[in-house]
């Protein structure tokens, strides 16, 4: 394998996860109680022994950053080694934000020329995986092409959502179709792409647009050799709140390929609020658990099933937690009950209020596009009085206190 | 603002922990889930204030190099800050190993010289319990003290087992004078039992050191400093009214891990905030744990790492147990990275790190006539060594030390089930 430098693309706004990326970018999303989304790619960089990673921000990027560091947690601290956060920088316009994909490449053109690869590696921050980056770049390398781009098949009726690819029996993509209303293919693009760098150089240099998969891969396909990586385990876009359940609870699925312990995932457990300065969590005499993961530093004196609990979280006597993700330092009193819930961090459930509770009567009023399967989301630092009902697919802004709250009782498909 | 240097002394192996010493020092036996014991002691100095520390170690001491690392778990890296574990070594005129506790500091005086630090407290590595040391020191300034113990009330029965002082009532709650002090006395006059936490101005330590090596044949700060102290100089008791757990038993131990079982523990680890080395034993590399459906947990400790399918109640979990369906673990502290295979059953039990256990164990079981034990040892602790392996259908009754790295062919069935290994 030649020298690689990985640009990771960790800008994304996420906006179909709605309040989870309100206050943060979509890759710095907590998941499966430790974890942020992230996580997945940039171990995935270490697994596969890459040295060099640039990390390009953008949106809320504070979380993000403070989350990477150094990167020494995924050991890309070292003489030959290091992870770099690229901010857009102002440059001769006033302030020129990533306009796109290839934008934001072609604006840190100087971090590829400085270790001077052969390759470059573009990911995203956004998907839960696990790949060895070395055989993608192995079989780019085999095929002397100029991109390749990582696929997988996917049920043809999802195909709109992707950036599908066109390929003959030897895998060189003949045509590319972004988010094609009838698509002829199945086979997605990951948003995964080598590049060759002098090509990457030359195809910036005259591109007619900001992205990759609109504008540099379709106008590339004719006169250059663009390949496809057929890719066949897990791999899951979490770009909806419904998707972002979907793989919480892969976790707990024994018969899932989603394997955080084979899939050597680390993350960050230094940063603040995570797990470094927790103790282990304590499971009390009255607790009923199953089929959950357990983060430290939880206390469990109520129920818990099927639902991934992150750090910090209290689960009071008589408290049931059912097929819910509840992020770090969540508070649920006694007697609540929660069905079907994402909490965002520190959230706190008052006594003997029920949430997702009742019947999916109707999606959410106000962004019926991201919340209809009956999932109910709780922003973070949301303090819920006691006694609360709150039905399916209702949306709790973050910050919201008691107060603001203003009922006791939120219909089936309430935004507050 | 006084200058201090800490000195813990870490290097001690206990007989009486038997098989969980055998190759650590006391220091570093693991405890409550995920830490080391000295890890309490090293936050109570984080917590402190004090920020350059020498820990003294001869025996075993790789876990305990490994642990310490460069001291960033406890905050302790900058330019006059310092965690460094000192061991014995030659030296020109003379090399021996520690002969003692206060040997041991003895011969680390170029140590201390090079800090040139104002006062040194000495404390012990193996002890569980939280202290702000500064409130220590300033009871020790404002005595204006030669050298202030910690010390504890503890039940007369056990005050034998102690170093023991009768303090005057110059400042009642807070401490006093020492007028007297005896290192395990046969007939204790006090109950104020010495928690070997040791605070000296550096001069006068360096002197009394210097005079000890000269003129005795034991050279321990119990035995041989502070009684000599009380007579000639400002020796002053401190008291301390906290959770403090004294592990020099298993039984002491396995109950200082119990005591973090309960809604009102009196160890409250979260508010402690007790840092540990989360490079040791891949802390901070481990999965959240899974709970599986089949599982069935009460009153349990636990930490990241784990798989658990089988049942679990009143036992401290470290990270990395995997605990198979059908298996049965009750008042036991399992320790990294331990296989409990399908339908075993753990009671009152210690299985230190690596251990695998495999299907149908019955370990720690009081098991009716195949039990020789006396009626007065019900209490006691079965301990299972680093990394054995039980062979499956394995009977190992109560009081039983198996000691490490035994292999399956070692074992002899018939002792196992009747007789002490």
């Amino acid at each position: 394998m030649r020298k690689t430098t990985a640009m990771l693309l960790a800008g994304g706004v996420g906006s179909r996860l709605n309040v989870l990326a309100k206050l943060r970018a979509k890759p710095a999303v907590p998941f499966g109680g430790i974890y942020r989304i992230i996580d997945f790619t940039l171990s995935n960089v270490m697994n596969s022994r890459l040295d060099h990673v640039g990390i390009l921000t953008q949106y809320k990027p504070f979380s993000l950053m403070e989350h990477i560091g150094t990167g020494a947690p995924w050991d890309l601290v070292g003489r030959k080694r290091g992870a770099k956060i690229l901010p857009p920088k102002t440059g001769e316009k006033d302030f020129d934000w990533y306009q796109g994909t290839a934008d934001a490449i072609a604006q840190n053109l100087d971090f590829i020329y400085r270790d001077v690869p052969e390759n470059v590696l573009v990911l995203s921050g956004d998907h839960i995986y696990y790949m060895d980056y070395r055989s993608l770049i192995n079989f780019h390398e085999q095929a002397d092409a100029d991109i390749t781009i990582a696929v997988r098949e996917v049920p043809i009726e999802t195909a709109h959502h992707f950036g599908i690819a066109i390929a003959d029996e030897k895998n060189r993509i003949l045509a590319w179709e972004e988010k094609p209303k009838q698509p002829k293919s199945n086979l997605a693009s990951m948003g995964i792409y080598v590049f060759n760098t002098s090509f990457l150089i030359r195809a910036l240099e005259k591109r007619q647009g900001p992205d990759f998969g609109k504008n540099i891969i379709p106008d590339s396909i004719q006169i250059n050799k663009v390949m496809a990586y057929r890719f066949k385990g897990y791999w899951q876009d979490v770009g909806t709140l419904q998707s972002l359940w979907d793989a919480n609870m892969d976790i707990l699925d024994p018969d899932s390929e989603l394997q955080l312990s084979r899939w050597k995932c680390r993350t960050n457990i230094e940063e603040e609020g995570m797990v470094g300065d927790r103790p282990p969590s304590y499971i009390g005499t009255s607790a009923r658990v199953k089929n959950a993961i357990i983060a430290p530093y939880c206390t469990i004196d109520g129920e818990v099933y099927h639902s991934i609990l992150s750090p910090g979280v209290k689960v009071c006597k008589g408290a049931v937690v059912r097929d819910s993700v509840i992020m770090h330092d969540c508070v649920i009193e006694e007697g609540a009950q929660l069905d079907h819930v994402i909490t965002d961090k520190e959230v706190q459930i008052g006594a003997n209020c029920r949430i997702g509770i009742g019947d999916v009567i109707c999606p959410n009023q106000q962004f019926p596009d991201h919340l209809a399967s009956g999932l109910t989301v709780i922003g973070k630092k949301c303090v819920i009085p006691p006694g609360t009902t709150i039905g399916k697919n209702c949306i709790i802004n973050p910050l919201t206190s008691a107060n603001q709250l203003g009922t006791h009782f939120l219909a089936c498909g309430t935004t507050v | 603002m006084k200058k201090i240097l800490a000195m813990i002394l870490a290097g001690g192996r206990v007989d009486e922990l038997k098989a969980l010493t055998q190759n650590r020092p006391k220091s570093t036996v693991p405890y409550g889930g995920m830490y080391r014991i000295i890890d309490f002691p090293l936050s109570n100095l984080m917590h402190s204030g004090i920020e350059k520390v020498g820990v003294l170690s001869q025996y075993h001491s790789a876990s305990l190099v490994r642990h310490i690392g460069i001291g960033s778990s406890w905050d302790m890296v900058g330019r006059d800050r310092g965690a460094m574990v000192l061991p014995p070594f030659k030296s020109e005129k003379k090399s021996d190993w520690y002969r003692g506790t206060a040997d041991a500091v003895y011969q680390n005086i170029d140590f201390i010289d090079e800090f040139n630090p104002d006062l040194v407290l000495v404390l012990s590595g193996d002890h569980v319990y939280h202290m702000n040391y500064q409130e220590l020191i300033d009871y020790h300034l404002r005595k204006q003290a030669d050298v202030t113990a910690v010390f504890k009330e503890t039940p007369i029965q056990s005050a034998h087992r102690f170093g023991i002082a009768t303090i005057d009532r110059e400042d009642d709650k807070t401490g006093g004078r020492i007028t007297a002090y005896h290192e395990k006395p046969v007939n204790p006059k006090s109950a104020w039992a010495s928690l070997t936490i040791y605070l000296f101005n550096t001069d006068l330590l360096k002197k009394m050191l210097a005079e000890l090596i000269q003129n005795s044949e034991s050279f321990e700060f119990g035995h041989d400093i502070l009684p000599r102290m009380v007579k000639s100089y400002r020796a002053y008791g401190y008291k301390f009214y906290g959770y403090w757990a004294y592990s020099r038993t298993i039984q002491e131990y396995w109950q200082a891990n119990m005591d973090l079982l309960s809604d009102h523990s009196p160890i409250d680890l979260k508010q402690w905030n007790v840092r540990t080395n989360l490079d040791h034993r891949n802390l901070r590399d481990r999965t959240p744990t899974i709970i599986a459906d089949s599982a069935e947990i009460h009153n349990s400790v636990i930490y990241t790492g784990c798989v658990i399918k089988g049942q679990v109640s009143d036992s401290v979990i470290f990270p990395g147990t995997i605990i198979e369906e059908g298996a049965k673990v009750t008042q036991s502290i399992i320790m990294f990275d331990t296989i409990i295979k399908k339908n075993s059953v753990i009671e009152k039990s210690i299985l230190d790190t690596d251990v695998i256990i495999n299907e149908n164990c019955a370990i720690g079981r009081i098991d009716g006539e195949n039990d020789r034990i006396d009626k007065d040892d019900d209490d006691e602790i079965t301990v299972i060594g680093q990394a054995t392996i039980i062979p499956s259908g394995s009977v190992i009754g109560r009081n039983r030390i198996i000691e490490r790295t035994m292999k399956p062919d070692q074992f002899n069935h018939d002792t196992i089930i009747s007789g002490k290994q």
